[in-house]
């Protein structure tokens, strides 16, 4: 009834509400060059419907439940294995998928979650165990702290925890990041993942949690990166694992052309 | 030579800030902002050095907040780890 419900919101939203469909055609030209007008229209309906459906669903667990959607966690043994190392993980992300549900299943690694996430009361995509007022599976770290949040990440992983940060969106300005070519197009993404894992000898893991075809959510374990240790204060350094994790997001984006939800111009300098 | 003179020369060559001169960085000046114009990435950096250098590993990071405040209080904070080994 929901998803129904949902097919008639977003076809309205997707016809009539011109600022929905261009807040999604920067990634759609990238993604989709050439596309005539027609078609365009198709993927931003595609793609507001696949954000559509990760709101509900989100929604469904936060009524119903975790048992009420299949959660799988693909590469746990692999992620066991990083976490054994005892320096701490880097998990990065994207805006893909559903990243609350991804926290959920992280849960199975039996080890705390840290989230970089910077929150403001009456967030659209606070975790759905937050609306319930119960405690979200993962420890927030905020952006907007000390030293924004760096001292507090370092010792995340010094416990030998998860970190988790969006590898595809910086919080706040270009200062920590570096350029890199995404879709044919240079965009700035953070690269404290990998400084803080060359400062402390912390392995990182490109993860993707995307809705698969039976409807039930999967995290995926794209790529491991290893950062040397030691490499500086130089952004440059750490251009080559910046692009790993960017190459990394164009094979998801290939394959889940409408589970990315970076619903504004990466491609601009002015953001 | 003191602690915190051989802090401020670690500092201009780990972190690259050759335009500064170790009596240009003022004891009591912030680290981060408009002091010593380092940024909060810079804080990891600092963490590294402190242990290549010294020896000392940050744990506790609460620490360490401390500490980053100013040269005068990271040096304070390395006579004391190293009195205290």
């Amino acid at each position: 009834m929901a998803y129904t419900l949902l097919l008639f919101v977003v076809l309205y939203y997707t016809l009539f509400r011109p600022s929905v469909r261009k807040r999604s055609s920067h990634y759609l030209k990238r993604r989709f060059p050439g596309r005539n007008p027609l078609f365009m229209l198709w993927d931003s309906f595609l793609l507001n419907l696949g954000i559509g459906r990760t709101l509900v669903d989100r929604a469904i667990l936060g009524i119903l439940g975790p048992d009420s959607l299949k959660l799988s966690l693909e590469g746990k043994s692999e992620l066991t294995e990083l976490l054994n190392e005892g320096r701490g993980l880097v998990m990065v992300t994207a805006h893909v998928g559903c990243w609350q549900l991804a926290m959920s299943s992280l849960s199975a690694l039996d080890t705390q979650v840290n989230l970089l996430v910077h929150r403001d009361e009456g967030d659209l995509d606070r975790h759905f165990f937050e609306h319930g007022g119960n405690k979200p599976p993962y420890r927030i770290v905020d952006p907007a702290g000390y030293l924004g949040g760096t001292l507090e990440m370092l010792q995340v992983l010094k416990n030998g925890e998860i970190l988790c940060i969006m590898g595809d969106r910086n919080m706040g300005g270009d200062s920590g990041t570096v350029s890199v070519d995404f879709l044919g197009g240079p965009v700035k993404v953070p690269f404290s993942p990998y400084k803080l894992a060359s400062a402390t000898g912390a392995p990182v893991a490109v993860i993707f949690p995307f809705r698969d075809k039976s409807g039930g959510y999967a995290l995926h374990v794209a790529k491991i990166i290893r950062v040397p240790e030691n490499l500086g204060r130089s952004a440059h350094a750490y251009i080559p694992f910046a692009r790993e994790f960017i190459g990394a997001l164009e094979q998801f984006v290939s394959e889940n052309p409408y589970q990315f939800f970076n619903f504004y111009d990466m491609w601009t300098n002015e953001h | 030579m003191n602690t915190k003179e051989k802090l401020k020369q670690i500092l201009i060559a780990d972190l690259n800030l050759e335009e500064l001169a170790p009596e240009d960085i003022n004891d009591n000046a912030p680290l981060f902002g408009e002091g010593l114009g380092l940024d909060s990435l810079d804080a990891v950096e600092l963490v590294v050095i402190i242990q290549k250098h010294f020896g000392i590993e940050i744990k506790d990071m609460e620490e360490g907040r401390d500490a980053f405040k100013s040269v005068e209080a990271l040096a304070a904070y390395i006579d004391r780890r190293l009195a205290a080994a």
